[in-house]
């Protein structure tokens, strides 16, 4: 699994290999679990200052509802804060399930590397964070995003996405929509640390990732991840 | 901001299918469309005097100075766009001292400042100091002031100096043509290198911009050049226009040929964004893209100039169409650029949906900011042409006057 | 050398060494220490704000409300799913130990339909979901604009507490 981080040594790489031993976050989610509350979306909002409006999200949940006819219908009203009302009727649904995302912090993350001023980067624990400080606003980051994680802050005219929570992480405590989450849905943890959650997670689901042609080295991790999601 | 909220709520009822949530806003904007056509327009302008200087196109000198200069008019605004859409413009100064390498927008003020000095103001010098230094000599004031300051004081225009200035010069242009290609290529890599979205993300992307950017560089001095002659009253050099159209029409044609490539190829490989941008193009990018870019601002001209090598009707008709086919060209590559910049915003990451563009006449972002990016490179070309003006140099063949 | 090189050699050498000066000045301190960025930013963002304390903290006064939801379906759950973010209730409420709590350090009461509905609202997607493999349980749900809507007698519109114990349904 580690391997996979790995990245090509080349000059125009912008990622930091794993830094020694210490610790190397990675995240897990379980669709099997996600109920669709919302209540991981609603709480990042509260936890992060993070605007109220329908267009800046750090954390969001979509429902996949795909029909017999083989069409798929895909949608995030307000990002999942109020919670979902079935569109289709029962006896059209072939299946039909919820995908929490949030920021991957891809190991080989494509919004770092097209930064061009630095003010994105990876921690050595591999946390992906913005230096809002220093952000000139070119939005670029947010175009090279695969995953729709980043946005422009409609106060500040910087780049803005999920941090993990970083500043919570620091002081021993869980991310916000971790904490938050009724059924236990998303995990975070260690990758380096073989006993963590993760890795157990990992060892006994069959995870994927988002887009894995995309060699974002993404860290987020899906259990029962349906080939419809993107 | 409450507007851009308002805007905002407006493109979300607009929204077709799913989007993520993030993509409802669109990043660039008009001025980011801009920025491109800009340096296209000076990168073409400096490729067709380099033309003349380099590969000997005499026959095209009449337009060398104009192009020069007009390149120079141009460059001077390029970066105003970009700075003016920063979410903090104030800390654009950061990409001069902490460019990070791995991204190719960060190569954008080193490539900007070495364009803009070592090769467009170096070539220019090297081309009017000899006049400055004499113009300085048949006037007073501020004007005089000025051509002994632009002339950096030098005084010595002995026919060894002005050799040395034309071997300079020379040498100057050389480099200028790769670093020409390197100013346009490289936002076509920005746009190129972007996996994440497949309208952009293709190899051919550099090479498509330089060709375009050729293409309205080229378009450009011909719509100056026919429309100077006039204002000013004097005897157009049909030679040069015919040759100015000759080689616009080259470059269309291999324009014309990658862009088609580009798409032949998306359509036959059919990757997994097709079935979302086969969409895209025949619904919210039919207008911009078959009709504006394609047929108006392509085949038209195409077929037009190619008619045109073979049947030459009289001067003042020929005069006419090249200053129309001009005027689509430059439109049409425009679009090219909107096609790019708005397409590739316009339908989601997710493959599932379509998101809305809404643009206002006034705001940062508006059509009126937009047309004033585009309007004061003109001033700023009437201010040199009065101050260094092509015509009244040494050495120039005399104009004919017309009434 | 030739009048115009070496006039144009001066230009070029201000330029250069003003552009030097100027970059040494403007290059923030902490630049590159760790990589191409501020290391001094990753201090910044440890240092934000938080809003949710954790559940942990809820049971040092609540430990009676603690009890009751561990008897119960909800006893996984965390107390700020429900009442919103409480660090600064966690904080500040001591000092008003006996007195009426300012507006600004409580917490949301949950007691509408609609927050219920958040999570047992009948879904498709939810139908299947074992949240507990332990016990098998599955999360119950219901259409609520049915279930219970009005009261026979008064006609007035139930809410949902007023049959189940969010504390202990």
């Amino acid at each position: 699994m580690a391997s996979a981080f790995i990245p090509f040594d080349g000059v125009l790489f912008a990622s930091e290999p794993p830094k020694g031993k210490g610790k190397w976050y990675g995240i897990g989610i379980d669709i099997n679990k996600c109920i669709g509350c919302g209540k991981c979306a609603s709480a990042c909002k509260l936890e992060n200052n993070v605007p109220k409006e329908p267009f800046y999200f750090r954390s969001w949940v979509e429902q996949y509802t795909i029909k017999n006819d083989g069409t798929v219908n895909v949608e995030s009203p307000n990002g999942g804060i109020d919670s979902f009302k079935q569109s289709v009727p029962d006896n059209e649904i072939f299946k039909s399930f919820f995908v929490p995302k949030m920021c991957n912090h891809c190991a080989k993350s494509p919004c770092t590397q097209v930064c061009p001023v630095g003010a994105t980067y990876e921690t050595p624990e591999g946390v992906v964070l913005i230096d809002d400080n220093y952000c000139i606003g070119c939005r670029y980051c947010v175009q090279a995003c695969p995953y729709g994680c980043r946005y422009i802050h409609p106060d500040k005219g910087t780049a803005d996405k999920c941090t993990l929570c970083f500043h919570r992480l620091q002081k021993g405590l869980q991310p916000a929509c971790f904490e938050i989450c009724p059924t236990e849905a998303r995990i975070y943890g260690d990758l380096n640390d073989p006993g963590s959650k993760l890795n157990y997670f990992l060892k006994n689901h069959t995870c994927m990732v988002i887009k894995p042609n995309l060699n974002t080295g993404s860290k987020l991790f899906y259990n029962a991840l349906s080939p419809e999601v993107r | 901001m409450q507007n851009h909220i308002q805007d905002l709520y407006e493109v979300l009822s607009k929204v077709e299918g799913y989007v993520y949530p993030n993509e409802i806003e669109l990043n660039w904007s008009i001025l980011i469309v801009l920025y491109p056509y800009i340096t296209g327009l000076v990168a073409g302008a400096f490729i067709l005097a380099s033309l003349e200087r380099i590969f000997k196109l005499h026959i095209l000198k009449p337009t060398y100075g104009l192009a020069l200069i007009t390149a120079l008019s141009f460059m001077l605004v390029a970066t105003l766009p970009l700075v003016s859409h920063l979410g903090k413009p104030m800390r654009a100064y950061e990409i001069m001292i902490t460019p990070h390498l791995s991204s190719a927008m960060a190569i954008f003020g080193f490539v900007y400042l070495w364009y803009l000095m070592v090769v467009l103001l170096l070539e220019i010098w090297f081309d009017y100091r000899r006049d400055m230094i004499i113009w300085a000599g048949e006037t007073t004031g501020f004007k005089r002031f000025l051509y002994r300051a632009l002339s950096l004081w030098t005084t010595d225009i002995s026919p060894k100096a002005v050799a040395l200035d034309d071997k300079l010069g020379y040498i100057v242009t050389v480099i200028g043509i790769p670093s020409a290609f390197l100013l346009h290529g490289y936002v076509g890599f920005i746009f190129g290198s972007i996996k994440a979205n497949p309208w952009w993300s293709t190899v051919l992307m550099p090479v498509i911009f330089l060709f375009s950017a050729m293409v309205s560089g080229i378009a450009l001095v011909m719509f100056i050049y026919i429309n100077l002659t006039r204002i000013r009253k004097v005897k157009i050099d049909m030679a040069c226009l015919d040759m100015i159209a000759k080689y616009l029409f080259y470059f269309l044609i291999i324009d014309f040929t990658l862009e088609g490539l580009d798409q032949i190829h998306r359509i036959y490989v059919a990757e997994e964004s097709f079935e979302a941008l086969h969409k895209l193009v025949f619904g919210k990018l039919f207008f911009t893209l078959f009709i504006m870019q394609g047929l108006l601002g392509t085949i038209v001209p195409l077929l037009t100039l190619g008619t045109l090598q073979f049947f030459k009707p009289k001067e003042q008709i020929r005069k006419v169409i090249y200053m129309v086919v001009a005027a689509l060209i430059l439109m049409g590559i425009f679009f090219m650029r909107w096609n790019v910049v708005i397409g590739g915003q316009l339908f989601s990451k997710s493959f599932y949906g379509y998101t809305s563009f809404k643009i206002g006449l006034i705001g940062a972002e508006g059509y009126l900011m937009a047309a004033v990016w585009l309007i004061v490179p003109f001033f700023i070309l009437a201010f040199l042409l009065w101050l260094l003006p092509p015509w009244k140099k040494k050495g120039e063949a005399d104009e004919i006057r017309v009434a | 050398m030739p009048q115009q090189v070496k006039r144009l050699i001066i230009v070029f050498a201000i330029f250069i060494v003003s552009f030097l000066i100027m970059r040494q000045i403007l290059t923030p301190k902490t630049f590159g220490e760790l990589g191409h960025y501020r290391a001094l930013s990753i201090k910044e963002n440890a240092m934000k704000e938080m809003h949710y304390a954790g559940a942990a903290k809820c049971v040092k006064c609540h430990d009676d409300i603690h009890l009751d939801k561990s008897l119960g379906f909800h006893a996984k759950l965390k107390c700020e799913v429900c009442h919103g973010p409480a660090l600064k209730h966690v904080l500040y409420a001591d000092k008003f130990a006996g007195k009426d709590l300012p507006d600004s350090l409580l917490l949301y009461k949950p007691d509408k339909r609609t927050d219920c509905a958040l999570c047992h609202e009948k879904n498709a997607a939810r139908i299947k979901i074992v949240f507990d493999t332990i016990d098998n349980t599955m999360i119950k749900q219901v259409n609520t604009m049915k279930h219970n809507l009005v009261d026979k007698n008064t006609k007035e519109e139930l809410k949902c507490i007023d049959c189940h114990n969010p504390h202990q349904p």
